[in-house]
This record gives structure tokens, C-alpha cells and sequence, in this order.
């Protein structure tokens, strides 16, 4: 199984070096809005002092760790997958005795995200350099639990965007549920404001959605903002999620290849 | 056309198979575009409609039909890609749509040329990726591509990405990795559509030397009518999704194709009534030449009559084409 998974790590690696011009335009752009919420939000925050108890370095810090963080857990299978269900080239795939989306679809996802972070660092340190960060709050603890966060929090953005991405194969308006999706991670995750910016009640049921574990979650551990109770909470959280997804995903994979007309192809 | 000795058990069991497609619908214009997102209208089309067969191991069996017959439909529920909506298939003891990895390790499903190989990269990291998949042991793995390349003559093509390869070229890494893990069972679905003349009897006498040497059970479909006869002495034949013809290709020449079709060109631009020859078929033919239908035993007399009476300059005989055969036997029921 570890050769299955080698050989489609240099396939897609291969695959994305092959695009990697693209690759860097869409990072560009990508880039734009964390950096304008970063610019924005420090701005304010050294001009009031504080805005919601957070000071200019906490925003600038929450934001330059969001940018990793958000690499390593985003997850897009529907932009390599849900076509391919459309137009019938997902057969091809089919035909292999492996599961396609826990083999290749996996590691076009991780080959995506290992450029794309070779090209994020160079431009990460670049913005480190101007803003000036004040990372005292990061120790080699916070960084070493934040591994297994950081794996479980993109395990369940994977496994939950390739159960969206498998809506394809009962519609092929599954793009416009994507941008509802999107929109709840941008909210919810802790990508739009720092969660804790959130009015009261709302941050108490959105401290337990699966958003958070993605990005929220991670950032604050790195940054040592969470007391060891809050830590083992989310650990629970992620692999309740992990779980949940995964039932979600192998449900509507097994119902969906049962209705995939192989149109096309 | 069995070629190394005797048939095995049974490969292919097929009964009542069927397979009815849900196809929206709906009429042109605004009107019709609105109420269809409020409510949409379904038809039922029955794709393949209870069909049974029993193929052989080892055996090469053709499977024919005009467009639109139910050929595809059914090569991909055999190959576990379609749940059929009735029936059942048994392909070397397994049910083709459970798709168990032990199934899928011992058929291959060939359509079209855009299947197996990534786009972007050569062939051959694609026949590496194959072979982790299908876990194909090194010494074994090379034997095998030493062989397809021996057969395919791969080795100039496979260092260069797929994008960059020809249509015959493609076709040829795509059969190879199709095969690279010795399938059991092959099902072909067109493969040699788009190629040339030299490329298509290349494949042809790499399927018939495939078969020979791993006794293979092959099931293809095709518009050549010489795929056919060049592989397949068995034919079953679908027309609308329903099973027509089951049997020995020589029996179905006779029975639905007892004539043959002689073109002619004549010097400069000469005309001259063909009736007396046969009967003309409308249009020509793609060298200018003009058609006429002779029946099969006469041909020999026909062409030495045409010869010797008007000023050839060329003259060919071929065979019907399958479809506007298969097409005029259904159309004459």
C-alpha cells in the first residue's frame, strides 16, 4: 500500500509541477484577502489599542500563523473530482482496484499543498519581516501539538469535501453547494474575524462545528492561546468530526457509484 | 477464434441483464426551462433489455450493434462501472459492480483514449503507477513491458508526455497499460477507433497474439468489420438493447451480408449506366469511386465483365460497412 501511495505522490507531484505557474497566480490571489484582513484589523487595533481585547500583535500574529494553517488543512477535491463525475472520466478511475479519492485524489491534494507551502514560505517570511510579529507565545510544545491538529483538522476538511465534491453524482449544480460550503468555512473557521470576536452565543455553538478544527483551532494552539481543557476538548471534537465525516463520505460514495451513469466515457 | 487448445469453464455468465437510464428532459425555451427547475420531467430509456449470454474462457467474441444498441452500456456494467437496473453477471466468478479489488486486479475495460495515462507526464510513470496498483512484481513487470513493447513497439513513445503523442500513439500506451497486469478478461470498446489503417491491423495482431499467448477472454465491439473478422469467430449482437444474433460469424455474413460492394473510377470522367452490373448505391465512396451492390458469389464475374467492358481506371471490392449492414438487417425485419 505505502508503494501505491509513492507512486501517486510522484504522479501528482509531477502533475503539479507541471502547473506551477498556475499554481503561483492562484496563490497570488489567494493571498490577497488574509493579508487585507491582516492590514485591516492590525490598523485598527494599534489605533484603538484594542479592539475586543486583541491588541495589533494578536491580530498580526493570528493572521501570518492562519496563512500556514490554511494551506496545510484546505482541502480541493471538488476542483479535481467533481467534473470528472460529470463528464464520465471518472470511469478510468473506477477500473482500479484502489479507492480513488482516499489514493490519488489524497495525494494530488498533498502534492498541491507541498507547493504550494514550498512557495508560501519565501513570501511568508517577507510579510514577517514588515509586519514584525511578536511570536513569544509560541513554544516548541504548542508546535509539536499542533501536528496531530493540524493532520486531524485537514483529515476532516477532506473527508468533508469529497462527500460535497460526491453531490455530483446526484446533480451537476454541486459547484453552487460548494460556494454555500465555502462560505461557512470562510465564517466559521475563523478565516473572516478571529473567533472570539464572535458574539457570545454564536461563538458557543461555533467553538463546536467542524470549521474551527480546520484553522481556528490550530492557530490558536500554536500561538499557546489554549489552556490544556480547551486542547483536550478539541482533540475529542476532531475525532468526533473525523468520524462523522468519514460516515458521511462512505455514505454517499456507496450510493453515489451505484447511481454514476458513466456518461461520456 | 480459440487458438491455444482447449476452452476453459465459463468466463462470462450473463441473464436478464437490463439497464434503464433516468434521462431529464425537457422542451426548448424559456417556459419549459423555468418549470423544469420546479419540477423535472423523467423518461425511461431502456438502455438493455433482459439480454443472456455465457461466453467461454479464452474465446474472442465480437459484440456488434449500430450506435446507440446497448453495447456500451453493457461492457461497462460487466466491468463493474454501471449497477444494472435487473439481471445478473458473473465474470470469472465475481459480480462485476461489487467491484472487488480481486475482480478489478483481473479484467480490463479499454474505451476510447482518455482512460488510464495522466495527461501530463509519460506513459511510462503511468505504466510505474499501474504497477504499484495493481501489484505487479518487479521481474513480472518487466517481463510483461519487455513483451507490450516487443508487440506495440512502446519504446520510443513512453519517455514523452502523453499530451505529446499521436492518436495511434496513445492508443497504443493506453492498451499497454490496460494490460499490463495480465488481465483475464478484456473488454474492448472500440479499440481501434481513429486509427489508421496500419496502426488498426497492428492492434489487431497484438489482441490476436495476446489471446494466443495467455488465453485471454476478450469481448470487443467495433465498426471495422475486419476487427471483427480478423479476431472474433463468435458474434452476439444487440439491437435496442435487445439480443439479435448469437452465433458464428461465418453464419451471420451469409445470412445478413450475401453481397459485396464494388467501386469503380473510370477514365475521363466516362458515364455509363451501372445498373447493368448491380445495384448502384447512392454517394460515392471517399476516392470518388461510385458503388454498386453485387451479390457475393457473383463478384468474381461482375468485376472481370466491368473490366473487360468499360474504360477502368480503378476498381476495388470491399465489404459493406458492419453498421449499414447490421443497420439493413434490422431495418428489413
Amino acid at each position: 500500500m505505502l508503494r501505491i501511495y509513492r507512486r501517486f505522490w510522484q504522479v501528482n507531484w509531477a502533475e503539479q509541477w507541471q502547473y506551477r505557474a498556475n499554481m503561483i497566480m492562484y496563490l497570488l490571489y489567494w493571498l490577497v484577502s488574509p493579508v487585507v484582513y491582516l492590514a485591516v484589523w492590525s490598523a485598527v487595533a494599534s489605533e484603538r489599542g484594542s479592539v475586543g481585547g486583541l491588541t495589533a500583535n494578536d491580530f498580526i500574529t493570528y493572521y501570518l500563523v492562519l496563512l500556514l494553517v490554511d494551506t496545510l488543512t484546505s482541502d480541493i477535491t471538488i476542483y479535481l473530482l467533481a467534473f470528472r463525475i460529470q463528464d464520465g472520466t471518472l470511469s478510468g478511475e473506477l477500473l482500479r482496484p484502489v479507492h480513488p479519492i482516499l489514493t490519488n485524489i489524497l495525494m494530488n491534494n498533498l502534492a498541491f499543498k507541498a507547493l504550494t507551502f514550498a512557495v508560501l514560505v519565501p513570501i511568508w517570511i517577507g510579510l514577517c519581516l514588515a509586519f514584525r510579529p511578536d511570536f513569544s507565545g509560541v513554544t516548541a510544545g504548542t508546535l509539536l501539538l499542533a501536528v496531530p491538529a493540524i493532520a486531524l483538522g485537514f483529515a476532516i476538511a477532506f473527508l468533508l469535501g469529497a462527500t460535497i465534491t460526491c453531490i455530483a453524482f446526484w446533480t451537476t449544480r454541486v459547484y453552487a453547494l460548494n460556494e454555500f460550503y465555502s462560505g461557512l468555512i470562510l465564517l466559521f473557521s475563523g478565516q473572516f474575524v478571529p473567533l472570539e470576536l464572535m458574539p457570545g452565543p454564536i461563538q458557543q455553538v461555533v467553538l463546536y462545528l467542524p470549521f474551527q478544527l480546520m484553522k481556528y483551532g490550530p492557530v490558536q494552539l500554536i500561538l499557546g492561546r489554549l489552556t490544556p481543557e480547551e486542547i483536550a476538548r478539541n482533540t475529542a471534537l476532531s475525532l468526533f468530526w473525523l468520524a462523522v465525516a468519514a460516515l458521511l463520505f462512505r455514505w454517499v460514495w456507496r450510493n453515489g457509484t451505484r447511481r454514476f451513469s458513466a456518461v461520456g466515457a | 477464434m480459440q487458438r491455444n487448445g482447449s476452452l476453459g469453464a465459463d468466463a462470462i455468465i450473463v441473464a436478464g441483464l437490463s439497464k434503464t437510464y433516468q434521462v431529464p428532459e425537457r422542451e426548448g425555451g424559456l417556459g419549459a426551462a423555468l418549470r423544469s427547475i420546479v419540477r423535472r420531467q423523467y423518461r425511461a430509456v431502456q438502455a438493455v433489455k433482459q439480454i443472456d449470454f455465457t461466453i467461454a474462457s479464452g474465446e474472442v467474441v465480437g459484440f456488434l450493434g449500430p450506435n446507440g444498441a446497448g453495447k456500451t452500456t453493457t461492457l461497462k456494467m460487466l466491468a463493474g462501472l454501471l449497477h444494472p437496473s435487473g439481471g445478473s453477471a458473473s465474470v470469472l466468478g465475481f459480480t462485476p459492480w461489487e467491484r472487488r479489488p480481486d475482480y478489478l486486479r483481473r479484467m480490463t475495460l479499454v474505451m476510447g483514449q482518455r482512460n488510464r495515462l495522466s495527461w501530463d507526464i509519460p506513459a511510462a510513470d503511468s505504466f510505474l503507477l499501474n504497477q504499484a496498483i495493481y501489484r505487479i512484481p518487479d521481474d513480472e513487470y518487466r517481463a510483461t513491458l519487455a513483451e507490450l513493447d516487443e508487440l506495440l513497439e512502446l519504446a520510443p513513445i513512453i519517455r514523452k508526455p502523453v499530451r505529446n503523442l499521436s492518436l495511434g500513439e496513445r492508443m497504443k500506451c493506453e492498451l499497454a497499460a490496460a494490460l499490463l497486469h495480465r488481465p483475464r478478461v478484456l473488454f474492448l470498446d472500440e479499440p481501434t477507433i481513429g486509427l489508421d489503417i496500419t496502426a488498426q491491423a497492428r492492434i489487431r495482431g497484438f489482441l490476436q497474439e495476446y489471446n494466443r499467448r495467455t488465453g485471454a477472454t476478450i469481448l470487443l465491439t467495433s465498426h471495422y468489420m475486419a476487427d471483427v473478422t480478423a479476431l472474433c469467430e463468435r458474434i452476439i449482437m444487440i439491437h435496442h438493447g435487445v439480443l439479435k444474433y448469437d452465433g458464428g460469424l461465418a453464419e451471420l455474413s451469409r445470412r445478413i451480408a450475401p453481397f459485396k460492394l464494388i467501386g469503380v473510377a473510370l477514365r475521363d470522367g466516362a458515364s455509363v449506366d451501372l445498373l447493368r452490373y448491380g445495384t448502384p448505391v447512392a454517394g460515392e465512396n471517399g476516392d470518388g469511386k461510385r458503388l454498386v451492390q453485387v451479390p457475393a458469389n457473383e463478384v468474381a464475374a461482375i468485376t472481370a465483365r466491368m473490366l473487360s467492358e468499360l474504360p477502368v481506371q480503378d476498381l476495388t471490392i470491399e465489404d459493406p460497412p458492419i453498421e449499414d449492414v447490421i443497420e439493413r438487417d434490422f431495418h428489413e425485419e
